[in-house]
């Protein structure tokens, strides 16, 4: 009998702790076996060629925050927590059938939100250990997924850049690239370390219905360069308990766009980019 | 006009009763004669131009390395059991044979000029190799014409686990150390190997090729990529005699062995670029 597996079924455990709000999950690998290719070549022999690894991607709503007795160097943001040099383990269950991956290193997360929606973030994340099936029962669950809903929305969220006096955001988005260096002895199919490198690429996004918001002259790009000094903070709704708040100084503006039409406000976006080094 | 595709220009490496189609990945042959031009007084042009020189061929090839087979008492490929055989000669009796190079149907009796084999983290191990054809008394360097040479093709699929792998290979034995202070061994990021021989044909008056070719000296070189530098190179260090062996997938089987007798350690090196950690290298020489 054909049977089907439904989101009621499906979960995730990262390092022994259940993430609440998911809204996407896929991971996927792709063997490095090859053929091996010669003159005169009579068969088809397959042998790997570079590493093994395998990718992770996740979508959250951004409800899920770290729970108490951490200190004030972790972010609530469990995956944001992923973005420095630590790896991560964990299970995908789905139905009666477990996915187990370990040393996960993240290599992008972004956030992001607009006019009517719930923060989401996104990450993704190369899996640089074990992948699939097998025996694993030091990566189980060991406490209960949380089922507090800490609910931010567009209109707890408070941005401070001067453009946004007389000009109405409608959405924004942070993204964050951390590099990863994997370093691979003779001997071995996992790396030996995983070297967070640096720097880290930092893109802020965002998008408004202008008033009077000046595109700039690019003729004055990078000469006359504009920095800006971006921060998002994110508040559980209806409170004035901060959840999440990204701060970013000295943004280098590199790009503008503005769209008219028929049946929609003008509207502007512009892009921040700044590189911190770890 | 003969057109050969790739997969059917197979290269053979055949010594008396054995020998071995190499999975080589390139190949390139050639075959010269010298010519000089000459002058005289008393004539404004030239002569023409006169033989300086035996003609001779050189062919050269890069291969997977495989290390299943066994000749002269060598696991490994037969161009590493040739290698290892004639630094033998190079050292007593001097005097071999050639072997006999088969390249898409064009054939030569070559000799040894240069052997290298290259493994590094999770990468099929590639060798390399170069010979001179110098031909045999009356026998040309380089005989045959452009045609298809292959074995017979085999459908089944498998496993290469007869092809050195760097995933499989462990050089732990060659990882600088350092036991002062805080003691730690190095991490064997890559292995490069190469062999050179010196060789000297010896012609006689009234043919063309040369009577016979002896062998006079070898000398080999091991570079190791680490992560630790060796500050303390010493100025007369002892000699060792070292196995480098090479394993396959699943590790299956003995592996091919490469023995360096009396290496010492002649330099040491370290280099960063972009986005990369600091490596070492350490270069081992043996001479033959």
């Amino acid at each position: 009998m054909l049977g089907r597996i439904r989101r009621e079924a499906e979960s995730i455990t990262i390092n022994r702790t259940g993430i609440l709000g998911v809204q996407s999950i896929s991971t996927q690998y792709e063997s490095v076996a090859r053929p091996l290719d010669s003159l005169g070549i009579t068969e088809i022999q397959y042998a790997p060629q570079g590493a093994q690894t395998a990718s992770l991607q996740l979508n959250t709503l951004l409800t899920n925050t770290l729970e108490a007795g951490y200190g004030d160097s972790y972010s609530l943001d469990v995956m944001q927590n992923f973005t420095g040099d630590i790896p991560f383990s964990g299970i995908i269950d789905y139905g009666t059938e477990k996915i187990y991956f370990s040393q996960g290193y993240m290599e992008t997360y972004s956030v992001s939100c607009g006019i009517v929606e719930i923060p989401q973030t996104s990450t993704t994340s190369t899996i640089y250990g074990d992948f699939g099936t097998g025996s694993f029962p030091f990566w189980a669950q060991t406490s209960e997924t949380p089922t507090s809903l800490n609910i931010p929305s567009y209109s707890s969220m408070e941005v401070n850049l001067d453009e946004f006096s007389s000009n109405r955001m409608t959405s924004f988005s942070v993204d964050i690239a951390t590099p990863r260096v994997p370093i691979y002895t003779l001997n071995a199919d996992k790396p030996d370390k995983v070297i967070a490198g640096t720097p880290i690429e930092v893109n802020v996004n965002f998008s408004l219905d202008v008033d009077d918001y000046k595109i700039k002259n690019m003729r004055f790009v990078p000469d006359e360069t504009v920095f800006r000094n971006a921060t998002i903070t994110l508040k559980k709704n209806n409170s004035d308990t901060t959840l999440l708040s990204y701060s970013f100084d000295n943004m280098l503006l590199t790009s503008e766009s503005f769209q008219g039409g028929v049946d929609s406000n003008a509207a502007a976006n512009f892009n921040l980019r700044s590189f911190i080094l770890r | 006009m003969a057109t050969v595709f790739y997969d059917k220009a197979a290269v053979k490496v055949g010594i008396g009763t054995t020998s071995e189609t190499l999975l080589a990945t390139d190949c390139s042959l050639s075959f010269s004669s010298a010519q000089a031009p000459l002058y005289a007084i008393g004539s404004k042009g030239t002569l023409g131009q006169f033989p300086a020189g035996a003609r001779q061929g050189d062919v050269s090839f890069s291969f997977l390395t495989s290390i299943t087979g066994k000749h002269f008492n060598q696991q490994g490929n037969i161009i590493n059991g040739l290698a290892s055989g004639i630094k033998e000669a190079a050292a007593n009796t001097s005097e071999v044979s050639g072997v006999e190079i088969v390249f898409a149907g064009v054939s030569g009796l070559g000799y040894l000029n240069s052997y290298g084999v290259g493994v590094q983290s999770n990468s099929v191990s590639s060798s390399s190799a170069g010979f001179t054809f110098f031909g045999s008394g009356t026998q040309l360097p380089v005989t045959g014409r452009l045609a298809e040479f292959a074995g017979q093709t085999i459908q089944t699929g498998q496993l290469a686990t007869g092809i050195a792998h760097g995933r499989y290979t462990n050089l732990d034995n060659f990882a600088t150390s350092i036991t002062a202070g805080d003691t730690s061994a190095a991490n064997v990021f890559s292995a490069d190997y190469s062999i050179t021989f010196n060789h000297n044909p010896v012609y006689k008056v009234g043919q063309e090729f040369p009577m016979t070719c002896l062998y006079t000296n070898a000398q080999e070189t091991l570079g190791l990529t680490e992560d630790i530098f060796q500050s303390g190179l010493a100025f007369d260090s002892a000699a060792n005699d070292l196995t480098l062996t090479l394993s396959g997938l699943a590790q299956t089987g003995p592996g091919m062995h490469i023995e360096l007798k009396g290496a010492k350690q002649v330099s040491t090196a370290m280099s960063a670029g972009m986005d990369d950690i600091v490596r070492t290298q350490k270069n081992l020489t043996a001479v033959y």
